[in-house]
């Protein structure tokens, strides 16, 4: 069964970045633009891995992230927040919030495989033979 | 344990890359209000680029740095003001950043060069902006000409520049561009006491070249090359919000 990864953020680039960096495994990949829509995401989905931008519109990473941890149904879903912005009070914020990793954007797609793949056991995706 | 030593011990946990000691401390200092020209030029001594920078800057006509007629971090401090080393050390994350995300996302180098000496962007150009507020108001403006827009978001999506031709990924590009570029600026500013709160970026194909100094604040204007890539940045901010 391949992993389920969540990804929640605004810019399309960067879930077309994400998406790129997970072609090659067995990932099931889900995408959000908002919290709002990342939570009903989760919800429905129970992904295995959540990776969470901060700043979005409509509802913000920080508070999809409180949400996510005041549900039983959803607080074990392990999240790498993904963003720009290493402020003392941000970080701090979000880990006592509860976050597995934590990756700053600019990043390359290494980094977020070798990130993931701490949390989850990724797969590669076997050769396709003619 | 404090919130410093706590933040210290999480950034090494996530694998932080280290802050730019410099640009950090002169931010803190300025952002105080108080301190002296003295305390701010050591700082500003310690990092060669930073003293390059402010001291081109106080000799606008100079071709070179042989013509300069301010020769020192402190005769350039007196004359332009502690706003103007304010503003140099709030562009120094944002360069920094920029270069990063070359080097990370495109596997570019992207240089820092002299504005005056720049190619000028002329006619219909991609014109980025981010506006600031809270301690410190302002505004981050990036622009390039489509070329460069073109061959910059393809890079990053893994397309060839011919197969760039949605103008939506284009902007959505440059727009994370600036996102990340002010997402690091920002946590220095917020580091340094200097709260502030991000709009969203606004992206659009424009041919206005005219970037607007923010009341009572400084300006940096910074250019960028790598290969036949050229991006200009202007920071404006005013460190002293009233509001």
């Amino acid at each position: 069964m391949p992993i389920k990864i969540l990804s929640v953020d605004d810019s399309r680039t960067i879930r077309m970045i994400v998406g790129k960096a997970f072609r090659p495994y067995e990932v099931q990949l889900f995408e959000a633009t908002n919290g709002e829509e990342g939570l009903a995401a989760a919800q429905r989905e129970a992904p295995d891995l959540v990776i969470l931008d901060v700043t979005m519109p409509v509802m913000d990473g920080v508070t999809m992230l409180t949400k996510l941890k005041e549900n039983a149904a959803t607080k074990a879903i392990p999240v790498i927040m993904l963003t720009a912005e290493s402020g003392r009070d941000n970080v701090l914020q979000i880990a006592k919030i509860g976050v597995r990793d934590y990756l700053v954007k600019p990043f390359k797609e290494e980094q977020l495989i070798e990130k993931a793949g701490r949390i989850v056991a990724l797969q590669k995706k076997a050769p396709v033979t003619a | 344990m404090s919130d410093a030593a706590n933040y210290q011990e999480l950034a090494r946990k996530y694998g932080f890359a280290p802050k730019l000691e410099s640009a950090s401390r002169l931010t803190q200092l300025v952002a105080r209000q108080d301190a002296d020209v003295d305390e701010i030029a050591r700082v500003i001594n310690k990092d060669p680029a930073l003293r390059d920078r402010l001291l081109r800057v106080a000799n606008p006509d100079a071709e070179n740095a042989v013509e300069y007629t301010v020769e020192t971090v402190e005769e350039a401090l007196m004359r332009n003001g502690v706003g103007c080393a304010m503003v140099l050390a709030m562009a120094t994350p944002l360069a920094l950043a920029l270069v990063k995300t070359f080097q990370t996302m495109l596997s570019l180098k992207l240089e820092l060069i002299d504005r005056q000496k720049a190619e000028p962007l002329e006619g219909e150009h991609l014109l980025g902006t981010i506006g600031f507020s809270g301690k410190v108001v302002g505004g981050v403006f990036l622009r390039m000409n489509p070329a460069s827009a073109r061959t910059i978001a393809g890079t990053i999506l893994g397309l060839k520049p011919e197969e760039m031709n949605d103008a939506n990924e284009i902007r959505d590009v440059a727009g994370e561009l600036l996102n990340i570029m002010t997402g690091n600026f920002k946590s220095n500013l917020c580091d340094a006491g200097l709260d502030c709160r991000l709009a969203p970026p606004e992206v659009r194909f424009s041919t206005d070249l005219v970037t607007l100094n923010v009341p009572g604040g400084g300006m940096e204007r910074l250019a960028f090359r790598s290969q036949n890539l050229h991006l200009f940045v202007d920071v404006t901010a005013n460190p002293w919000n009233a509001d």
